[in-house]
């Protein structure tokens, strides 16, 4: 019988300061994963908790997270060095649906350090960057040291995906975004008060909500939809997520 | 099938323990999930495998219970550490009421003295509003809002008890742990969803921070979110979670309240 409890070991192959308070870990081997799939990353005495890969999802050879240190596990991991061992459960969850995007106008809408599965998934755009319409990617940062991956952000301008960032509330990036609204798609991931970016610019570009994909963040614990931390409404993150249909969850009373 | 007598049980045990380690179950507050899911049992490193043993006295409400646990352990992958010994396990139902069988089965009886009665006519209504889980999963995810929520989390302490002593409530947390000798250990130890910080994240936002809606989760859990899941209700009627529950809140009478309630509701012309 297999132990999915049982996490492997990953090296730390390199660690940047993003920001102040968060830093980009790179990790050897490399995972296949859908972009939007989170791994738990920790280490056994120390804890697990769930993050959302920021590397391509093509790299072979590393896999990154962008983490922010605010727990007992994220303050762990902050104090590790390049070339300390740490451990690893993943990759799970369901990620983004590829194929239903493609061919598709994309409006990808984030804030603070809800950018590394949007990440995943502009590196998974830049690769096949024919089938896929106008992109764009609005990026919002309580101040501007927060606002995170900038060098990769300017390497993604050039492959026309037009990026707006501001400082403050992705909610006031509307104008100058053009698509197609009948064959366009929406997808978010940030902290709470980002569901507002749903009435104030997905809705009115006229994305309907089944166009409409946000990666939710709760506190999965066991990774299989047993332990209970992270239900909502009647559906897991870890399992039936962490990315629904904006219909699938906008009613549910958590 | 093989009937043993009253006074013969013992003979029958002391038999099996020559060959098993038996536990005698019947005398137990706590439910039988202990020895499959126990309070807090070590992940990591992994523990020895469990030896093969012998649980002796599920009541037959309780054998519902566990079918329906070994199902909930199974998907979607088998839980590692429930099935290890649960695979090691022989189970033995024991019904001592042979009147409360025979009703069951629908066998003409006559009453028993009144506290019998009494115990048995809350279980007996309990399976009944159990037969329809459907109609329950309907009920309880049209009431939130409902003023019952409200009068519940006045009274509820949120102990967590009532989940600790279901049979059916099986969420937990895993705990990790550093000893005086620095070997780190991974431990998983029973939670309840009533509890604070159940769903707290990092960075401090809860997504249920008052009883109200731990405690409609709760019930969410067990008649809406387990319906949508399993196609039943996580509850069998045991009547633990109402007889340990120190504010006395009584599941059937909440269900009651909210089915009456929906029943008026769903028969009120909508204009």
């Amino acid at each position: 019988m297999e132990n999915f409890y049982k996490p492997q070991k990953v090296k730390i192959t390199k660690i940047e300061e993003l920001s102040p308070t968060v830093k980009l870990f790179r990790l050897a081997p490399g995972f296949s994963f859908i972009p939007g799939q989170f791994f738990l990353l920790g280490k056994i005495g120390y804890g697990e908790a769930p993050f959302g890969a920021l590397s391509s999802p093509y790299e072979k050879d590393y896999i990154e997270f962008a983490i922010r240190a605010a727990g007992t596990v994220t303050t762990f991991l902050h104090m590790r060095k390049s070339g300390d061992e740490i451990e690893l459960r993943g990759p799970l969850g369901n990620g983004f649906p590829l194929d239903f995007i493609k061919g598709k106008d994309m409006v990808l809408v984030t804030g603070g350090s809800g950018i590394p599965p949007i990440a995943a998934l502009v590196e998974y755009v830049m690769k096949n960057r024919e089938k896929f319409g106008n992109v764009y990617l609005l990026y919002g940062a309580k101040t501007p040291e927060e606002m995170l991956l900038k060098d990769r952000m300017a390497r993604w301008e050039k492959s026309e995906i037009k990026i707006i960032t501001v400082v403050g509330l992705v909610t006031d990036l509307i104008k100058d975004i053009k698509i197609n609204e009948q064959d366009a798609c929406a997808v978010m991931c940030g902290p709470g008060p980002m569901t507002d970016a749903v009435e104030k610019i997905i809705r009115p570009l006229g994305i309907s909500d089944r166009r409409i994909f946000v990666s939710l963040e709760r506190k999965m614990q066991c990774g299989v939809g047993k332990c209970q931390h992270c239900a909502t409404g009647d559906k897991y993150v870890c399992l039936d997520g962490p990315v629904f249909y904006y219909d699938q969850i906008d009613k549910n009373y958590d | 099938m093989l009937v043993i007598k009253e006074e013969k049980i013992n003979d029958f045990l002391e038999k099996l323990r020559e060959k098993f380690e038996v536990l005698d179950i019947t005398k137990d507050e706590l439910p039988f999930k202990q020895y499959f899911l126990p309070a807090n049992e070590q992940m990591f490193p992994v523990p020895k495998p469990p030896k093969k043993f012998v649980i002796f006295g599920l009541s037959e409400i309780d054998l519902e219970a566990l079918i329906q646990l070994d199902e909930i352990m199974s998907k979607p992958k088998e839980d590692f550490y429930y099935w290890r010994r649960r695979k090691q396990t022989l189970v033995i139902g024991l019904e001592k009421d042979m009147k409360k069988l025979a009703k069951e089965y629908g066998e003409f009886l006559e009453e028993g003295n009144d506290t019998e009665t009494k115990i048995f006519n809350w279980q007996q209504s309990m399976r009944q509003l159990l037969l329809d889980s459907e109609l329950l999963a309907d009920a309880v995810e049209w009431s939130h809002g409902h003023k019952i929520w409200d009068e519940l989390a006045e009274k509820c302490l949120g102990c967590g008890i009532c989940a600790y002593v279901c049979p059916l409530c099986y969420c937990f947390s895993l705990e990790d742990k550093v000893g005086l000798d620095d070997k780190c250990s991974r431990c998983r130890k029973w939670d309840a969803c009533t509890l604070p910080n159940f769903s707290k994240i990092a960075g401090g936002h809860d997504f249920r921070p008052t009883i109200k809606e731990r405690y409609y989760n709760w019930f969410y859990h067990k008649f809406v979110r387990a319906y949508r899941e399993y196609g039943k209700s996580q509850c069998v009627g045991c009547e633990r979670c109402k007889n340990q529950c120190p504010a006395k809140i009584d599941i059937q009478e909440v269900l009651k309240t909210i089915l009456d309630d929906y029943g008026k509701f769903l028969q009120t012309p909508k204009s």
